[in-house]
């Protein structure tokens, strides 16, 4: 029985990893709680920019004022900036970092 | 003002008594040049409440923050001003004396976008930080500071009633 040189594997495995890190999806933008945004308003601009139903709006919505902030979104860097920008102009208060930061 | 009401055509529609029209249309002017000092790389000194305004993209990360408000205050602060027009020239219609603003999809953005950054400063000036904080209430000013900030909370809510996709 053969088998493939430990090394080659895990050399493919590797590089398969960091393409991920570099292509994948390593971001994610953060919507955190203020207190001055309306829950009703939040919903709203979960349903009408990211358009998530309303109940997966409101989940959102609920886990950012219980929690304190809530992952709306998971892409490249540059999706997330995007994102970011937009929540910005809807005066949501927005971030985005490494997935696994 | 009049509940909003909801029409065939899509739009939305509302009335506005004269005081209130007056008071939305200068807090919508304010809210032009503070999006404009919120954008101003030259402006002197922190302002919490034009920080609020575009607030940092990257929390642990100065540098990254920086990089993207070079490339985005720009765009933030003129969509801002806009939505801030926008607003403004919805509310100029009389009728009997009272202001009928009638609103498409667009005009309503632009005016949940203003009524949002005019509280965003609001409460950022009144010491505003945490939910269920009254604020730094100590005159007939910040009395009246918060009452309008209570008062948009209600006119947005009564619009976002509207709009709101059920599903």
């Amino acid at each position: 029985m053969s088998s493939l040189p430990a090394t080659g594997a895990d050399t493919l495995e590797e590089t398969g990893t960091d393409e991920l890190l570099e292509l994948g999806s390593p971001w994610v933008t953060i919507v955190w709680n203020d207190p001055v945004n309306l829950m009703s308003y939040v919903t709203y601009v979960f349903q009408t920019y990211f358009g998530f139903p309303r109940r997966e709006a409101e989940r959102l919505m609920m886990l950012v004022h219980t929690e304190g902030r809530a992952v709306v979104a998971t892409g490249t860097r540059e999706e997330m900036e995007r994102h970011v920008e937009a929540m910005h102009d809807y005066g949501l208060w927005a971030t985005l970092t490494k997935a696994d930061a | 003002m009049t509940p909003f009401r909801k029409h065939r055509d899509g739009t939305v529609s509302a009335r506005f008594p004269e005081d209130e029209a007056e008071l939305l249309t200068s807090l919508a002017e304010q809210s032009i040049d503070l999006a404009r000092a919120a954008a101003d790389p030259d402006a002197d000194g922190f302002d919490p409440a034009l920080d609020r305004l575009l607030p940092d993209a990257y929390p642990d990360d100065p540098q990254a923050s920086a990089e993207f408000r070079r490339f985005t205050a720009a765009g933030l602060a003129e969509r801002k001003e806009a939505s801030a027009r926008t607003m403004i020239e919805s509310l100029s219609r009389r009728e009997d004396g009272t202001a009928v603003a009638v609103l498409d999809a667009a005009q309503v953005t632009a005016w949940l976008r203003t009524i949002t950054d005019v509280r965003l400063v609001l409460a950022a000036r009144l010491g505003i930080h945490e939910d269920g904080d009254e604020g730094d209430i100590h005159d007939e000013d910040t009395a009246l500071q918060r009452a309008v900030y209570d008062w948009l909370a209600g006119v947005q809510e009564l619009l976002v009633m509207t709009v709101q996709p059920r599903r």
